[in-house]
């Protein structure tokens, strides 16, 4: 054997060192826990009655009766409402936001890191800072709203108003991320596309909307679908700002999954509500991996 | 031009104020006594106080955000300890399967409660409930795949002329990868690791479910003034400041990598 066929063999068996030790530990922490998931959700598991735990004589129960229990049925509902506007509010005003910015004056580099503010800062404190906006007691936009001779409801106690309250208030925390991932975008653009098009005598709106955001629709799709994806785990606004109130008007899926398991001790049941909410995030990412190459090799 | 680029600059102004006037408010309110607060309408200047931090720092508080501190740190130094040479593996082996690629991902975006739940049954029979150890292991689930997506991306730029100039010379792959490697790729060991902290920082959802009150951490402590009768706001708003305040300047630190770490690196910013 050649020097050089050794040293490629002993390379690969260190590059399998590296790498064992990773997925190791991720079967433990990740692939173990799901798999528990999924047993669990074929038992009627309630800790407040040991005889549920390990009883597999009707495994399929409780996806007979995720299927006729109307408040799950609600809560695919509310979360299609507020994916689809959460997403949908980020997506424009991300876009907005990031032509904006990309005339790149050094004025707007620097309130760039200005308008990422809210998305690090941490979900909890973000639901803190909603809270206080949407108690009328103390909220300095109550005290607008009165001088202006507003006379605004509590909105998150409304059951007409607390869902667009959630709304506005993600929208807030997450449009900097979409704002950052269309702008990356937009720095991709070859400048000879957009002066083609201006020669051509194209004005500013029409090379925005006919050259700019279709050379960038790759991007924007990823965009969409990260938050759609991410939007599934709502959790610290619902939390703090409704408790999935008033009734369930704000009762997402995954809210309701925490409720059944954490509240009411029916942790069988919830393990079904979450793998049908792991299924739907499986497959979204499953597009995102497709679409971003992450599997494919260079 | 020079007419509409004015335009364009009140606009951003404006709005940079709006977007920051909420959190603007809040960091107001914890140098705010309760009175100041509830005024109606609110007094334009007031005598700013520190009693509201100073009376957390004297309460439990404290013990919780040493926890955090505790936990956060334990679990990034774990998850790139595994992570980083494993990224490496990934980013010079020459397959790669679509398979891993999704489990990696997937174990990000997954709902919390997928994990919250087999977490808590098997900690409820492991004694292991309201430990900072438990914590350190579930924050595991996003942080190593944190690690290996954006430290792979990271290895695969760098120049590989370096390692194996080492190999020939005999340095033993060990070696290159600590002494030729990894300095390399110091900046983007920075940006991960502080990644890992605010991300494990930031989490309410597994602290809340799975500690009760000797590991419990900031963001559920703050959430807990919430409960008492007669909700102390300058309390709520002081401990949200301070549990913001790491996790604000860290990530304006590394602001460059932060689209790259917040998509698992869909997008190169």
């Amino acid at each position: 054997m050649t020097r050089q066929a050794s040293l490629a063999r002993q390379r690969r068996a260190f590059l399998t060192w590296c790498l064992a030790p990773a997925l190791a530990v991720l079967a433990v922490v990740t692939l173990a826990p799901m798999t528990y998931l999924v047993v669990t959700s074929l038992t009627p598991l309630n800790l407040t009655n040991p005889m549920t735990a390990w009883n597999f004589h009707q495994p399929l129960l409780n996806y007979r009766l995720l299927l006729s229990d109307q408040r799950f049925l609600n809560s695919l509902w509310v979360q299609a409402k507020l994916s689809f506007w959460t997403v949908g509010l980020q997506m424009l005003i991300g876009i907005g936001f990031a032509l904006m910015l990309n005339l790149r004056t050094s004025l707007l580099q620097a309130l760039r890191t200005v308008f990422l503010v809210p998305m690090v800062l941490p979900p909890i404190v973000v639901a803190i800072i909603w809270k206080v906006l949407y108690t009328p007691d103390i909220s300095p936009a109550y005290w607008l709203f009165k001088a202006m001779g507003l006379n605004v409801p509590a909105l998150i106690t409304d059951p007409n108003w607390a869902l667009p309250a959630i709304i506005a208030a993600d929208t807030w925390e997450w449009f900097p991320l979409t704002m950052l991932m269309v702008l990356a975008g937009l720095q991709t653009v070859p400048e000879e596309l957009l002066d083609a098009a201006r020669v051509d005598g194209a004005n500013s709106w029409q090379v925005t909307v006919s050259v700019l955001l279709p050379y960038i629709r790759g991007t924007l799709m990823v965009a969409g679908l990260f938050r759609l994806v991410d939007s599934i785990k709502a959790f610290p606004l619902i939390y703090l700002l409704t408790d999935g109130g008033p009734g369930s008007v704000t009762e997402v899926t995954n809210y309701y999954a925490f409720e059944q398991a954490f509240n009411f001790s029916y942790l069988g049941f919830s393990s079904a509500i979450t793998v049908v909410l792991v299924a739907a995030s499986l497959a979204m990412s499953w597009v995102l991996v497709r679409m971003t190459g992450w599997g494919a090799a260079e | 031009m020079r007419k509409n680029r004015a335009i364009i600059h009140a606009l951003a102004i404006g709005l940079a104020i709006l977007v920051l006037a909420p959190f603007l408010w809040l960091l107001r309110m914890s140098f705010e006594t309760n009175a100041e607060i509830f005024a109606f309408p609110p007094h334009l200047w007031f005598t700013p106080t520190f009693d509201n931090y100073a009376a957390l720092w004297q309460g439990d508080f404290r013990n919780s955000f040493l926890n955090s501190a505790v936990v956060t740190v334990a679990s990034t130094g774990l998850s790139m300890l595994v992570g980083v040479p494993a990224a490496y593996a990934l980013a010079r082996m020459r397959s790669r399967s679509d398979a891993l690629s999704l489990w990696i991902i997937a174990s990000r975006l997954a709902p919390p409660p997928a994990f919250a739940i087999p977490y808590f049954l098997a900690y409820r029979s492991l004694h292991l409930l309201d430990t900072r150890f438990g914590l350190v292991v579930i924050y595991l689930t996003f942080n190593i795949s944190l690690v290996i997506w954006l430290m792979r991306s990271f290895f695969e730029n760098a120049p590989r002329a370096l390692e194996e100039a080492a190999w020939i010379d005999g340095a033993g792959f060990w070696r290159s990868l600590l002494s030729v490697v990894l300095p390399t790729a110091a900046p983007g060991l920075a940006a991960t690791a502080i990644l890992c902290f605010v991300f494990s920082w930031n989490d309410f959802f597994f602290a809340l479910i799975l500690t009760r009150s000797n590991a419990m951490t900031a963001p559920v402590a703050v959430v807990n003034f919430m409960n008492y009768a007669g909700w102390e706001w300058g309390r709520i708003a002081a401990g949200g400041t301070m549990v913001m305040l790491p996790v604000l300047l860290f990530s304006l630190a590394v602001r460059r990598y932060l689209i790259n770490g917040l998509t698992a690196g869909a997008v190169k910013g």
